[in-house]
């Protein structure tokens, strides 16, 4: 299983770093199931957040480290899958602050391409011609995307890609749910300006 | 009264797809399912978005998948799982790379003992040769009628150095 390597690999290092684990059982403790159970979300998540195979990698690992490493911290108050998200988003928030990423984001051999994306889009009709619309949809909503400020990004991907209810993304980005509707709303904006442009410009 | 459905309404239309009563959708919900029914833009609209975000979520689920599947690929070539360690296959083929990295090392022994055996003999037989000389120059040396610091010494006046001399004394 997937999940195994990686947790084998990262905990080997989260427990060698942590010199005194508290005695107390808590939720946290059996991070090789959790591993299992997150690994992958938090992986899609960072992926489609940076869009670099290596980076996407990398930050996943950093996010059961981080966790492990404050797993004492963790009270319970909201969901495990919660918690680490948030995790996950302020790993993403750090990396893609920093001048590195703008630079290894032109450079990089393993950036995302929005053609990779294409090729994975559903194909519910045959037809050819409903193929080539399906794939020009989903290219409109992954430019438009890119577009989007960091935080609108995130927000965006929480709710139309993880598809969290608003009460959960605002736990996750510790914002009111009303300023993360109004996120959602400029986001909307930004994707609909580029759906309406493309729609005049094949009429 | 607007003739469309505002940018608001729209955006509460699509997030309250899966949702729930605490986000927050407007109470005027009937009326926007009545102008959506009555106006073939705006529901045309509405599905053209609901669409394009269905496909992109479906296609970045569906990438991430392959890519997360790929990533564990490459890190199970890297390491290999325990279980190999203890299959007969993985101990043949490590003693079998042993033997291959022994065989040039006992190869290379080999012949660096013929080639110091080669020099050895080359040295003996020149040693001989030259031992052999020795000895006939001595026995030449020794058997000679007189020897060699008794032998008389050649003459300096000899030929035309001399007769030079003397007659240029007798000019002056």
């Amino acid at each position: 299983m997937p999940s195994q390597a990686l947790s084998s690999d990262t905990l080997s290092i989260a427990r060698q770093t942590n010199v005194a684990p508290q005695a107390s059982a808590t939720a946290l403790d059996d991070m090789d199931t959790i591993v299992a159970t997150y690994e992958q979300r938090i992986f899609r998540f960072h992926l489609v957040s940076i869009r670099d195979r290596d980076v996407a990698q990398t930050l996943t690992q950093d996010t059961f480290v981080r966790a492990w490493s404050a797993r004492n911290n963790f009270r319970g108050d909201c969901s495990i899958s919660t918690w680490l998200m948030r995790i996950a988003l302020n790993l993403v928030r750090d990396h893609t602050r920093t001048d590195r990423f703008k630079f290894w984001k032109k450079v990089s051999d393993t950036a995302v391409d929005v053609s990779d994306i294409s090729s994975h889009v559903p194909h519910r009709d045959s037809s050819l011609e409903s193929r080539l619309i399906a794939s020009e949809q989903m290219t409109l909503v992954w430019q438009s995307v890119s577009e989007l400020s960091e935080r609108q990004r995130s927000i965006f991907l929480l709710r139309f890609m993880e598809e969290l209810e608003l009460s959960e993304i605002a736990s996750i980005t510790g914002l009111p749910i009303s300023t993360v509707k109004t996120h959602l709303y400029r986001a909307l904006a930004t994707v609909r300006a580029r759906h309406n442009a493309s729609l005049k410009d094949s009429l | 009264m607007n003739l469309h459905l505002t940018h608001e309404q729209l955006c509460d239309v699509l997030l309250a797809d899966s949702s729930l009563p605490s986000v927050g959708v407007d109470h005027n919900t009937d009326v926007v399912d009545q102008h959506l029914q009555a106006c073939l833009i705006c529901s045309a609209e509405l599905k053209s978005l609901r669409d394009s975000l269905s496909l992109f979520r479906d296609a970045s689920v569906s990438y991430s998948r392959q890519e997360f599947a790929h990533s564990y690929a490459r890190r199970s070539s890297i390491v290999p799982p325990q279980s190999m360690l203890s299959q007969p296959l993985y101990w043949a083929a490590a003693a079998v790379v042993f033997v291959a990295a022994l065989f040039p090392i006992n190869l290379h022994r080999q012949q660096m003992a013929a080639r110091s055996a080669a020099t050895a003999a080359a040295t003996a037989s020149q040693t001989t040769e030259s031992d052999e000389a020795l000895l006939s120059d001595i026995d030449q040396k020794v058997s000679a009628d007189v020897p060699s610091p008794m032998e008389p010494l050649a003459n300096p006046t000899d030929g035309t150095t001399s007769l030079t001399s003397t007659s240029d004394q007798r000019t002056n």
